[in-house]
């Protein structure tokens, strides 16, 4: 499996949580709140367990609580947040967590209809015998309500309102009738049943949800990561997992990271002080984008390189896959590496940044 | 031997030293003579079981960590609403660095603190004395390291915090919480609520000694304080005869401990600064601000404080109330026992799970979310509930605090976020008891705030009251409000932007105004003015000190000066300031060596002296000398000025607009014109715009006629090489009418000229940096340029066809004979009148049948005659200006002699 869900990845943790597990369990949950925090950001020796699990997600831990709290309550949790802050990674591991599946997913798009959260019909199997359970198809949601686990919603303010008001129904009424059907024609949701969304602050304008719909949501506001040590740590976590994924055996050194992290922060820092969106770019400059420059310079080193890692190759992925626009988001990066990185190279003569430096020029001369 | 052994040793030493030593500081802090009570600062728990105390022990005397020169202040807290402050205040400084000055010592007092009701329990119980034994003000600045400013330092009983930033982290990671005040409240506060006094004696002395041990930088300073107020225990006991049994002595866990208890101190004398004492307002935010609390932490103190007294049942201590009781005196204290390992073995024991007081907040603050505009309803206040129960189960606790109340809250109603609109966690702040602000009593207040209400009473408002309060003042109608009014002009003068707001009326030089209105918050702002009655005794006196020190001041400038001599006339009426502070403006006036002042100087100097003419029998003598001294010194500066590159045009245009408009009373005061004249010719200035000041400098001087100077000007336009400078000669023109407005027909001429015939390329970008120019620089000249502009330009459509400007309808080129003084002799001599009333005016004899000796003196000088004509005869936009009150250059010297022989007399151009 390229990619194996929470569950199964970290199958023998939740094994493990289960059974110490003495604590009250909400509805059909599999472990109880607290554990369900544990899971998530990790134990400390005050916790007791003989077994250390380690820190999944980063970030505040009020976020957390307050996330588990909402999904042991009435109203559907709604993760919001600019896009590559781990907003779906949070909800992959809750819903791992909390009903051991996290594969009942809708993806919210423009096109998604209403039968994509509700059910459609298996069209030939409905020529030959007629509508029935047997020929109907239930969406993850549907699924998710029968079963009494957590169904997501990626992306929800991407698709247009009259699909997301089908949800309104399924959160308050908890239940979904098949007007087609003449008998059996209600599927309840059963107990343990909620929905995690996400969505992005930066579309919320695209399809702003409906205050009734809202109403049924609480929702959470996950920052972008701005402090250093907790981004290093994410950084390094995310990269041994995508290492480990294409089984390449490379090291990391700790001083690319750290001109990786420096660079990202100076370019938020410029584009807060940027006052037309000509002046900043488009990229959201995210923790998810830096593992994607990591990854890029992993990769490229790997196969087209000698196997470590330089600061050159990692300038080149910085380039490009930051410049998006031509020529705006060129000459950002261009002042940026002659008012910032410059001067830092010249303090460290032959080091790290200055191999940096003429890196970045090279891929900025290749694009222009 | 291992190689690990000395390391080994070294830790377990460190162990053994470290562990005892803790229960050794409670066991000392335990066993002194005078007993001590540890507290913490805005600590619920403190309060409590400093009440419980002193119910049970009534001590006879109450030793109290604060500064021993704030006990007179005490006695006033009876006026006061809490929370309020003691202050100390000194401008006067003597021995600490200027610099410092002024020193300000704060220290809040809320009604939920030990403190307090240690306080309130001595002033209220017959035969206790409260003994204040901390250094005094002047000593914490003694102290204090002699960097950096030291201004507004706040002082607090019992501060108790980790000053060990690894420590304070590592507590709030493990316990769980956001901040330090949730951390105390959840292990020390709650727990200790309902604790009994051994074990909330012997659990706060061991977390000072805890934090005191962890203290990084030296404990220095501590030592020192504690051992300053054992020397005035040990002082007052031995004066006083009391036992040390009978006593309390109330201090910050931090010092219960210390390891200099009984220790004495030579104390040095105080500095001879003088320090005033005085109560303040002040509001929880403040404190919380002042002190680096989580915001809200105060307000939730407040309400835990009022739910425990409630629940307990004890009556707390309250000045002025009916609460001192006087009990059953105890016997002699049971032996110490052991509370400290119970306690913390124990995990923190907490409150029962308060259902309404849950359900209470989830309604309010549904409430109060929905009036500031979000979008609550019943639906979302059983979600806050439910939310705010399942948060507290996972982070352990059996009863929600406010702050879990405060996270559900957070995450069940707040969907968006509007800028400017409260935020849920702000809103759950003001649920929780919101920011209280204290008041201090009219009977407290210094004498110029107590003199301020009085002095305002008659405006029958409640001014104690912190809302905005309008203040109608009709002066025709009900002539007695005039010292009202009279006093709040002041108070505007003297109080921040917001406390006396003027919605209508108005205070000008020789100006009065019928009715007046006024927005007052002065209950809002009861802080500055109890700080105004630090610098007298009343407000007025304030005021002239105030002036004084602006015109004493080394920054103080002419401008400034004449500044406050207009404030002087306008707030404190009278001579005697005005003269003395004008006579200032004279000496710095002289003392300048920059003119970038000339045009504040100007306007104001013009302002008095109309005013002083219209008001005073005779000009005071400062003016005059201001004006001799103005007209020699800006004479002096006049050349350098000129070729000056800092110097800009409004400051020369404003220096010439000073000498040629105050020129006539110079010249009669004694002022030679021949250092103008000089002066103008030694200008060579080289900017295009001083070139065309210059140039009108000559034509009022009459050196320049204005033929030429339209002449020149002509020239300007007609040369494609200086096309492009041309805007900035027409701003020399505009600022020349600083000091000619005679030429306001010229200045438009000009301008008309320039936008016919300047091409697109220099016009339109000079036209918005014009506009900019004139609305920044040349305010009070526009209005007289846009009344020119109508008088030259047709008013209505139909007669713009047929419309000549007046420069060119003029026949080129004729030029103007002098007439024989005929006409005129033919004409006075029709009319005598005229000529017998300027003799009258004159002071002369009016001599019948004059005829032949006025031919006569005609005859003999007959250039009278020709200028009278060619002023009749000139066009008729500057016509009419010559005919108004200011003098064209060739009568301006004949004008000059005249006002020579009035001093009083109104010369030109000022009225």
């Amino acid at each position: 499996m390229l990619r194996a869900p929470a569950e199964i990845k970290y199958a023998d943790e939740l094994d493990y949580l289960e059974s110490v597990d003495t604590g009250p369990k909400p509805f059909s949950w599999r472990l109880s709140p607290r554990m369900v925090r544990i899971f998530v950001l990790g134990s400390e020796r005050s916790d007791g367990l003989d077994r250390e699990i380690p820190q999944k997600w980063f970030g505040d831990r009020g976020f957390v609580e307050r996330s588990i709290v909402t999904l042991a309550s009435d109203r559907g949790l709604l993760l919001i947040g600019d896009p590559g802050t781990g907003k779906s990674w949070l909800a992959e591991l809750l819903a791992a967590a909390v009903s051991r599946n996290s594969t009942l997913v809708v993806q919210g798009t423009a096109g998604t209809t209403e039968d994509h959260i509700k059910y459609s019909w298996n069209v030939s199997m409905v020529i030959a015998k007629g509508q029935s359970r047997e020929s109907m198809i239930p969406s993850p949601i549907m699924t998710a309500m029968e079963r009494g686990v957590i169904g997501r919603f990626e992306e929800l303010t991407r698709s247009t309102s009259d699909v997301q008001d089908a949800l309104i129904s399924i959160l308050s009424e908890k239940y979904v009738s098949i007007p087609e059907l003449d008998d059996d024609n209600i599927v309840f949701a059963q107990p343990g049943f909620s929905i995690i969304a996400t969505a992005n602050s930066r579309d919320r304008g695209v399809n702003d949800l409906s205050s009734a719909l809202k109403r049924r949501f609480n929702f959470v506001r996950i920052p972008v990561v701005t402090n250093k040590k907790s981004e290093a740590e994410i950084v390094r976590f995310r990269t041994a997992e995508l290492l480990r994924r294409h089984q390449i055996d490379l090291e990391l050194p700790p001083t690319l990271l750290d001109i990786l992290l420096q660079s990202f922060a100076d370019l938020r820092t410029a584009a807060a002080s940027a006052t037309s969106d000509d002046d900043k770019l488009e990229s959201a400059l995210s923790t998810a984008e830096q593992i994607g420059v990591l990854e890029d310079a992993i990769l490229h080193s790997r196969f087209f390189g000698d196997n470590t890692l330089k600061a050159a190759t990692l300038a080149g992925s910085l380039v490009g896959s930051l410049a998006r626009r031509s020529p705006e988001d060129l000459a950002i990066l261009n002042k940026y590496l002659h008012g910032v990185v410059e001067p830092r190279s010249k303090q460290d003569e032959g080091g790290p940044w200055s191999e940096f430096l003429s890196g970045g020029r090279e891929a900025i001369a290749t694009l222009s | 031997m291992s190689p690990f052994d000395p390391l080994r040793e070294q830790l377990a030493s460190a162990a053994a030293a470290f562990g005892p030593a803790l229960v050794d500081d409670v066991e000392q802090a335990l066993n002194t003579d005078v007993e001590i009570f540890p507290v913490c600062h805005h600590s619920p728990a403190s309060a409590l079981a400093m009440v419980r105390r002193l119910r049970e022990k009534q001590p006879r005397v109450i030793y109290l960590e604060l500064c021993e020169d704030l006990r007179p202040v005490l006695d006033e807290l009876r006026n006061c609403t809490l929370p309020v402050a003691l202050q100390a205040f000194a401008s006067d400084i003597d021995g600490f660095p200027p610099e410092w000055a002024p020193l300000s010592v704060i220290a809040p007092i809320t009604e939920s603190s030990a403190e307090y009701q240690a306080i309130a329990y001595a002033l209220d119980t017959p035969g206790v004395e409260i003994v204040l034994v901390d250094r005094s003000v002047d000593h914490v600045f003694q102290w204090e390291p002699r960097t950096g400013a030291a201004a507004d330092v706040g002082i607090e009983i019992g501060d108790l915090r980790p000053g060990f930033a690894a420590l304070e982290e590592h507590l709030l990671h493990h316990g769980k919480v956001r901040h330090w005040s949730e951390w105390w409240d959840q292990y020390v506060e709650q727990p200790l609520s309902g604790a009994d006094y051994d074990t909330y004696r012997q659990v706060m002395t061991l977390i000072g000694s805890l934090f005191r041990r962890l203290k990084p930088e030296g404990n220095g300073v501590d030592e020192d304080r504690e051992r300053y107020m054992w020397t005035r225990m040990r002082e007052h006991l031995a004066a006083t005869g009391t036992d040390p049994a009978e006593c309390l002595y109330v201090c910050g866990a931090f010092h219960a401990v210390s390891p200099v208890l009984g220790e004495h101190l030579d104390i040095s004398p105080r500095t001879s600064t003088t320090w005033l004492y005085g109560l303040i307002p002040a509001s929880h935010s403040a404190i919380e601000d002042q002190f680096g609390l989580a915001p809200g932490s105060i307000s939730i103190a407040a309400a835990t404080w009022r739910k425990s007294v409630k629940r307990t049942r004890l009556t707390p201590y309250k000045l002025g109330g009916k609460s001192a009781r006087t009990g059953p005196r105890p016997g002699t204290p049971a032996e110490t026992e052991d509370r400290l390992s119970g306690f913390l073995a124990q995990p923190p024991s907490l409150d029962g799970f308060d259902e309404a007081e849950l359900l209470g907040w989830c309604v309010e603050i549904v409430q109060l979310a929905r009036r500031n505009g979000y979008l609550a309803s019943t639906a979302d206040a059983i979600a806050v509930y439910e939310t705010s129960i399942l948060l507290a189960g996972m982070r352990n606790r059996k009863r929600p605090t406010p702050y879990d109340f405060q996270d559900a809250a957070v995450t069940c109603i707040e969907k968006d976020v509007v800028p400017g609109r409260r935020d849920v966690r702000r809103l759950c702040e003001i649920l929780l008891g919101g920011d209280k602000i204290g008041q201090v009593g009219y009977d407290s207040l210094p004498p110029l705030a107590r003199d301020v209400l009085d002095r305002l009473q008659i405006l029958g408002l409640d001014l104690s009251k912190r809302t905005i309060q309008r203040a109608l003042i009709d002066l025709d109608a009900r002539p007695e409000l005039e010292p009202c009014s009279h006093l709040l002009w002041i108070l505007r003068r003297l109080l921040p932007g917001d406390a006396v707001r003027l919605i209508m009326g108005s205070r000008r030089l020789g100006e009065r105004s019928h009715q007046e209105s006024w927005d007052l918050a002065i209950g809002r702002n009861q802080r500055s003015i109890i700080e105004l009655g630090y610098e007298g005794v009343t407000i007025e006196q304030v005021l002239e000190q105030r002036l004084r020190r602006a015109c004493w001041d080394e920054k103080a400038t002419a401008a400034g000066a004449l500044d406050a001599v207009e404030d002087s006339i306008l707030y404190l009426g009278g001579r005697r300031l005005a003269n003395e502070l004008g006579a200032r403006a004279v000496e710095l006036l002289a003392g300048e060596r920059t003119v970038d002042d000339a045009p504040d100087v100007l306007r104001r100097i013009r302002r008095l002296l109309a005013h002083c003419r219209a008001a005073e029998p005779e000009l005071p003598e400062w003016t005059k000398s201001f004006v001799t001294t103005g007209y020699a010194h800006y004479c002096t500066l006049l050349p350098t000025a000129f070729v000056d590159e800092e110097t800009g045009v409004r400051q020369v245009g404003a220096m010439l607009g000073f000498l040629f408009t105050m020129e006539s009373l110079a010249l009669s005061l004694g002022c030679d014109q021949a250092q103008l004249e000089l002066a103008i010719q030694q200008s060579h200035p080289e900017t295009p715009a001083k070139v065309a000041l210059l140039w009108t400098a000559r034509y009022q001087l009459g050196l320049l006629s204005m033929a030429e100077l339209r002449e020149r000007v002509g020239e300007l336009l007609g040369n494609p090489l200086v096309v492009a400078s041309v805007p900035q000669y027409v701003s020399g023109f505009v600022q020349a009418l600083e000091s000619a407005p005679t030429l306001a027909p010229f200045v438009v001429e000009v301008l008309s000229r320039a936008f016919g015939r300047l091409p697109d390329s220099v016009l339109l970008p000079w036209l918005p940096k014009l506009i900019t120019t004139l609305r920044d620089q040349a305010a009070e000249l526009v209005p007289m340029l846009v009344r020119e502009a109508g008088r030259t330009f047709p008013a209505r459509l139909a007669d713009v066809d047929s419309f000549t400007p007046p420069w060119l309808a003029r026949a080129p080129g004729k030029p103007v004979t002098p007439p024989s003084s005929e006409p005129v002799s033919a004409l006075l001599a029709a009319h005598p009148e005229t000529g017998a009333a300027v003799a009258t005016l004159l002071g002369c004899t009016t001599v019948a049948g004059t005829r032949g000796a006025v031919a006569a003196l005609l005859a003999a000088h007959p250039s009278t005659g020709a200028a009278v004509a060619e002023v009749l005869t000139a066009p008729a936009g500057l016509q009419r200006t010559s005919m108004s009150a200011f003098p064209s250059p060739s009568d301006r010297r004949a004008r000059s002699l005249m006002q020579a022989g009035r001093p009083n007399g109104h010369p030109g151009g000022l009225t």
